[in-house]
């Protein structure tokens, strides 16, 4: 038995076999679909391997920490062309947050949504806000009768009472029950947190707040470098990106360094109060203790919220 | 009948590179069509204005005597005996329906204090003696610049619960041992002459992911 000689006529024909080719064009046209199928990933650019391998927020040392926020620095500034200030404050001891909102005062102005936005770097297109106003008419608590998108030249207007609603910040949060990755958890000062780098954007927490307080990025959040906010902290106001969940975080950034949250400090009525539960002299403290607190929203849900809405007469 | 399934030999070498030809045409426009599709960026999304810098300011709506001083600004409306006589208390002079006449001196001050009309007496709060000074209604003189006094010896209930915390506007620490609070007086938002809070303009309502009817203009392509 000789070996098998090619046939002369295929040699002639072409130098190239023709299934060869064809299976050449085929390799080809599958690695560029390839290639383009994966294209997306490019938008990833800013995912390095030091952040792929980053630990758990809770398992992290503060050496770990400081170079994670070396790292949100060096981002931001690639981002936006400012270089931000990041800490990562902890809770304070011997201190539990509550929020008070005075219903009596809040005449609907919307100050607080937009004094939130400002301080917490939310994406302006499309835009992603905390806080949600409600325009009431006078004698029902029943939120299904709020109205967002009031557009009135002037308000108060008469008949309506205004009830802005944000994240409650629960005893018992419903949402940090059904994350499946422990990227959100409730800390000891009372506050709900979200961890942006462990987030994988599922939404069953947005899906299991009652309050409707969780946004999700669905795009790329878009803040003019003007407009943003440097003094960040790493479970707080940092820039968030596509595909994660963000919320109210009782402006951990100024809060846990002893200060007001904005949307307090905006409020041009003084309807919103906000302290340390713990401490007696506090004027939450006060206000629980000496008012008409009349709900914990929706408090038949379980959730024990830490944001009261109070009345003064 | 599929020639690609045809024996490659007998004669048809030409039909054969006339398919291998555009294949490879087909191949090579489908991996530009690819490239390109891979470069694009995504729709554009409508433009949403950015808010105005007015509905973000922290600032009080009124300023108050100290505020005056402090910020050294004309304080020439306080000078009251540039006009009265010291000596001589200016009378006041009512309608036939028992409200006071502003002379055209004080045009300036709106009438509105109680929902009932009846506050309505210079005297109640201003010290006739010494028009520089207020005084309250037992007689006790009060200083421009100590305003909460004045107002709680009739706002009782309110000026408990303004030096507690839980009425008007607070900024600056929570934590006091990090920081000092900042509060504002009674005249920092409410006109003593007229006290309820005038309504005021709202900021827009929130632009939702794929429209909102309240805000139109997000209905815009982007340019």
């Amino acid at each position: 038995m000789s070996a098998p000689t090619p046939s002369p006529d295929r040699t002639s024909d072409a130098a190239m076999s023709r299934r060869s080719f064809l299976r050449g064009c085929a390799a080809f046209g599958g690695l560029t679909a390839l290639a383009a199928s994966l294209a997306p990933l490019r938008e990833l650019g800013e995912l390095t391997s030091e952040q792929f391998l980053q630990k758990y927020y809770k398992e992290m040392t503060p050496e770990d920490m400081k170079k994670v926020l070396a790292r949100i620095e060096r981002e931001v500034q690639h981002q936006y062309g400012i270089r931000p200030h990041v800490r990562d404050l902890k809770p304070m001891d011997g201190v539990e947050f509550v929020y008070a909102l005075n219903l009596t005062r809040c005449i609907g102005c919307r100050k607080c949504v937009h004094a939130c936005v400002a301080e917490n770097n939310q994406s302006r297109n499309p835009e992603i806000q905390y806080i949600r106003v409600l325009k009431m008419p006078h004698g029902s608590m029943d939120v299904e009768k709020g109205d967002h998108n009031y557009t009135d030249a002037s308000v108060p207007e008469k008949g309506f009472f205004y009830m802005p609603v944000q994240c409650q910040q629960c005893k018992n949060p419903p949402c940090v029950k059904v994350c499946p990755v422990n990227a959100t958890w409730q800390e000891k000062d009372g506050i709900t947190v979200i961890d942006y780098d462990w987030c994988i954007g599922c939404r069953y927490c947005e899906a299991a707040c009652p309050y409707f307080a969780r946004r999700f990025n669905f795009t790329k959040p878009e803040i003019p470098p003007e407009r943003l906010n440097t003094n960040m902290a790493y479970l707080g106001n940092r820039p968030r990106k596509q595909g994660v969940m963000e919320k109210c975080h009782f402006c951990i950034q100024r809060t846990r360094a002893g200060r007001y949250p904005a949307c307090l400090e905006v409020c041009p009525v003084g309807a919103r109060k906000f302290g340390n539960i713990l401490d007696p002299n506090s004027e939450v403290s006060y206000i629980l203790r000496e008012k008409r607190v009349f709900i914990q929203l929706k408090e038949e849900m379980g959730t024990s919220p830490r944001f009261f809405y109070y009345f003064d007469k | 009948m599929n020639p690609l399934h045809q024996h490659p030999d007998g004669g048809n070498g030409v039909r054969t590179r006339y398919w291998l030809g555009g294949l490879t045409v087909g191949f090579l426009g489908l991996a530009a069509f690819f490239l390109v599709t891979a470069n694009s960026q995504p729709a554009a999304r409508p433009r949403i204005p950015l808010v105005d810098v007015k509905f973000l300011s922290t600032a009080p709506w009124r300023q108050t005597y100290v505020d005056l001083v402090k910020a050294k600004e004309d304080l020439s409306d306080y000078d009251c005996y540039a006009c009265h006589d010291q000596k001589k208390p200016p009378v006041i002079r009512f309608d036939a329906a028992g409200k006071v006449l502003v002379p055209k001196e004080h045009a300036n001050i709106v009438m509105g204090h109680g929902s009932h009309d009846r506050n309505n007496l210079c005297y109640n709060c201003h010290n006739e003696q010494n028009l520089t000074t207020l005084q309250v209604r037992d007689g006790n003189v009060v200083k421009f610049d100590n305003i909460p006094a004045l107002c709680g010896s009739c706002h009782g209930p309110t000026l408990r619960d303004w030096e507690a915390g839980a009425h008007g506007r607070t900024s600056g620490y929570w934590d006091r041992s990090l920081g000092d609070p900042q509060r504002l007086v009674c005249a920092n938002c409410h006109n003593p002459h007229a006290p309820r809070i005038p309504t005021r303009e709202p900021a827009p309502p929130p632009h939702l992911l794929h429209g909102n009817p309240a805000t139109p203009e997000a209905a815009e392509p982007a340019h």
